[in-house]
């Protein structure tokens, strides 16, 4: 109510949550760099002349030049374009198996947190379980056992990227919980469910994405790693993980095989973040619509 | 206050505990302190399948084996002569088919007991036993029916060729003259076991028991088996009962499994390794230029080559298996990539081995191989069924295989699927035949062309592609039985060109062996089976 008696008008939750976002500056700067990245990843065709895997033995490893604008690996292949393509498979590959691990881990951390006891003990104790299985020996168990394809990795990494969700999911459920308006909801005679996504769900929103866009990046190098044992993308396609790891190896060599797909993800990484922060000032009810 | 008291002690020990830690560092690398002590840090590129001698079959397990157990020779340094090992002294008849060994009395087992001849003659009988499933089986063919024992053909292994006379007298009859006999009998599979060990933790014929625990394992070699930490450590210390003890200068052996071969040269540099397997390609130019006392590349009897599943179409077609083999730019390979002064591989043994030469025959002809592929009938490579290429996972293995899959799809279109798997599933896959083309390398296992060309007989341990001639066996067989070296090898080439005619298997390049070691390590040797008898060896 404003001071002179008359009343604002009502605005929606997401709409006000557009306008606090569009605000935050380093926010759509991230959107903007983000955007970028995926049009170049996207558009790779028209930019280079060179295909993923066209080699060219007899010149090797050749530093950033005029002819190749990021220089060449080991195989003679421009790296320019392998960080366009591999990107097209990062970004599938992050965005997939971390939205696959939100999922999961949200409605296993919230139903855990919510009921509590016995459901809490079972649920969270199965969580624990699946921390102190060694994920290399899931991968080659996962190898032997299935056809290597993409689908598998992404089950691998959401079977591991889930579990720190459903933890923290669970501790701001349990939280909440205890809380006046969630008293007054059920004094109100909600249901369970309905108490669940309409009014604890969006309180626990900011850590959950914040987490989320923290798990993009590592989901990427994980990918890196599970090619390398040979689960998931395969040469001569790459991905940025696949391309640092290989940029580590000969680091002291031929330094700009690690330096430029480093600079790519890092950014790629900064962006996300920013984006994450303001998402998470944006879409949190408690802050205040000034 | 009591509690104050105890705390404040414990962060003192603490602190202390940390500054000496320190100071150490400083003063002594592990190598150095290893040299110091006599423990020599060796990089053993991955974990071993197993110790069984009669189970094993890939370098790195022999590396450890080597360690373990000795033969009834063994070789000499510098030009791998057979010294005498387990037998102080042998007799070979005029005819060169019995051979007499004179074992030592004072050689024991690490348990304490006598290493006996009927201990080797149980050996012989367990890896030729047809239910263990020996991969190596096929070394002992040479001895008088060891081939029928082995097929199952005859079951009485009293009339297999081998004989206990006494505690201190074997008897071998081989079936026909082997001229290489003495450097075969310094391998692996010739290696005795201790029988009761075996027999107390299963029968004779079983396989992966659990006899090669460390606190089970009974070996006769200069050293014994002290941990085994899987994926971490495998050491073994000096046994002071063995008959030889006061000249063993090491005391210990730690062999480390290091897949990567980047972490393997970040070890060797950071002074925790004496010796590595490997060197990463892209640093072979870096210690050429500047650390050339450092790195060592040694002649090795070795062939790098891709096998072909012949049970699975479409590589069951000679003609595509022709074509790809002649799509392969193997000069680009070796000068540059590999760097290490490998060479194209034409042909199946490497040159000269123990004198024997064979004229390389498959080269690189895009116009031929593409006419080849022509008439295979596959219209295009699209047309193809798919065809992957299998590897254990290493970063050299990996890049050979882009730069032969690229090659394959630039000169022929066709396009291969690459496949990288764990050590020990990769060579499960490989026994299985699952697979369509993969990576293989074979080290001869003694300096004879027998040992690589009879790789490929019918049915052998380790040619696992499912290719038989029966022309290709009786040449090999009527080999072995020759004593006349100009008639032995006439006969292999005619075998070899069989081969490289249908080729079950392409020859990519022969091995060089490029490492790392550290000048500290004296008694080393360069030799073309990069066999370093350990108990030769000193640090310094």
């Amino acid at each position: 109510m404003k001071k002179n008696g008359t009343y604002s008008r009502g605005t929606s939750l997401m709409r006000d949550a557009l306008r606090r976002f569009v605000r935050n500056r380093l926010s759509v700067t991230g959107c903007i760099v983000l955007l970028f990245i995926i049009t170049l990843c996207l558009a790779a065709p028209l930019l280079t002349p060179y295909t993923y895997d066209y080699q060219n033995l007899s010149s090797g490893a050749t530093p950033p030049g005029a002819q190749h604008l990021l220089g060449t690996d080991i195989l003679g292949r421009d790296l320019f374009t392998r960080i366009l393509y591999g990107g097209r498979v990062s970004f599938a590959v992050g965005l997939c198996a971390t939205l696959v691990s939100v999922l999961i881990g949200v409605a296993w951390g919230a139903i855990a947190g919510w009921y509590g006891g016995k459901t809490d003990t079972i649920m969270m104790r199965f969580v624990d379980i699946a921390y102190a299985f060694p994920f290399t020996i899931f991968v080659i168990i996962l190898m032997v056992f299935f056809e290597r394809s993409l689908l598998l990795l992404f089950i691998a990494i959401g079977a591991v990227e889930w579990l720190t969700m459903a933890r923290i999911v669970r501790g701001q459920v349990m939280a909440l919980r205890h809380q006046e308006f969630v008293d007054a909801a059920i004094g109100l005679g909600l249901r369970q469910h309905q108490i669940l996504l309409r009014h604890i769900l969006p309180n626990i929103i900011g850590p959950v994405i914040v987490y989320a866009t923290l798990t993009i990046p590592a989901i990427m190098l994980l990918e890196a790693f599970l090619s390398y044992l040979g689960l998931g993308v395969q040469p001569p396609s790459s991905s940025w993980g696949i391309l640092i790891r290989e940029g580590t190896e000969s680091m002291e060599t031929y330094p700009w095989l690690l330096i430029f797909p480093a600079v790519v993800l890092s950014l790629t990484l900064f962006s996300l973040n920013f984006i994450g922060d303001g998402l998470r000032d944006a879409l949190d009810p408690r802050s205040s619509r000034e | 206050m009591k509690y104050f008291c105890i705390f404040y002690m414990t962060a003192a020990a603490i602190i202390l505990l940390a500054i000496s830690s320190c100071k150490n560092q400083r003063r002594d690398t592990i190598v150095s302190l290893g040299t110091k002590n006599g423990v020599l840090y060796f990089g053993n590129q991955t974990e071993p399948e197993d110790l069984d001698p009669h189970i094993v079959t890939g370098v790195p397990e022999f590396h450890i084996l080597q360690s373990l157990f000795e033969g009834l020779v063994t070789p000499d340094p510098r030009d791998l002569h057979p010294l005498p090992g387990a037998a102080h002294s042998w007799d070979i008849s005029e005819d060169n088919l019995v051979y007499t060994f004179h074992l030592r009395s004072e050689a024991t087992w690490s348990n304490g007991e006598m290493v006996k001849a009927s201990d080797f003659v149980f050996s012989f009988q367990r890896i030729l036993s047809p239910r263990l499933g020996s991969e190596y089986a096929y070394m002992l063919y040479c001895i008088d029916n060891a081939e029928k024992y082995h097929k199952g053909a005859l079951k009485d292994f009293a009339r297999v060729g081998a004989r206990a006379k006494d505690d201190t007298t074997l008897i071998i009859r081989l079936g026909s003259p082997t001229p290489y006999f003495m450097s075969l009998i310094m391998h692996d599979s010739w290696y005795p076991v201790h029988p009761p060990t075996i027999l107390k933790f299963g029968n004779i014929d079983s396989r992966g028991t659990r006899w090669t625990r460390p606190e089970n394992f009974t070996g006769n070699g200069a050293f014994k088996l002290a941990d085994w930490q899987i994926n971490k450590i495998i050491n073994v210390v000096k046994r002071a009962d063995y008959w030889d003890a006061q000249n063993v200068k090491l005391n210990g052996i730690n062999f480390y499994p290091i897949e990567n071969n980047q972490t393997e040269e970040r070890m060797f540099r950071n002074d925790e390794l004496h010796v590595t397997t490997n060197l990463p390609l892209q640093k072979i130019d870096w210690y050429k230029n500047n650390a050339p006392h450092l790195l060592h590349i040694d002649p090795y009897l070795g062939t790098y080559y891709y096998i072909c599943n012949i049970n699975r179409p479409p590589l069951n077609n000679k003609k595509l298996r022709k074509a790809l083999a002649l799509a392969i730019d193997r000069k680009s390979l070796t000068d540059d990539i590999l760097k290490g002064g490998q060479i194209p591989a034409g042909s199946f043994t490497p040159p000269n081995t123990a004198g024997y030469l064979f004229d390389p025959v498959v080269t690189f002809d895009t116009i031929e191989a593409r006419k080849i592929l022509s008439e295979t009938g596959f219209k295009s490579g699209d047309s193809l069924p798919p065809i992957s290429v299998l590897y254990n996972t290493s970063e050299s293995h990996h890049i050979i295989a882009q730069a032969i899959q690229q090659m394959w799809k630039r000169y022929l279109g066709i396009n291969v699927t690459l496949v990288n798997q764990e050590w020990k599933v990769y060579l499960a896959s490989k026994t299985k035949k699952e697979y369509d083309i993969a990576r293989m390398g074979w080290i001869g296992d003694y300096n004879d062309p027998n040992s690589f060309l009879d790789l490929w007989l019918t049915g052998g341990g380790n040619n696992n592609t499912g290719w038989s001639s029966p022309t290709y066996d009786s040449l090999v067989k009527q080999a072995s039985k020759s004593a006349d070296q100009v008639e032995r090898f006439r006969l292999f080439s005619q075998a070899e060109s069989i081969f490289l005619d249908e080729l079950p298997a392409i020859p990519i390049y022969f091995y060089t062996n490029v490492y790392l070691l550290k000048p500290s390590v004296k008694g080393w040797y360069s030799n073309i089976l990069n066999m370093h008898n350990y108990k030769h060896l000193y640090l310094e």
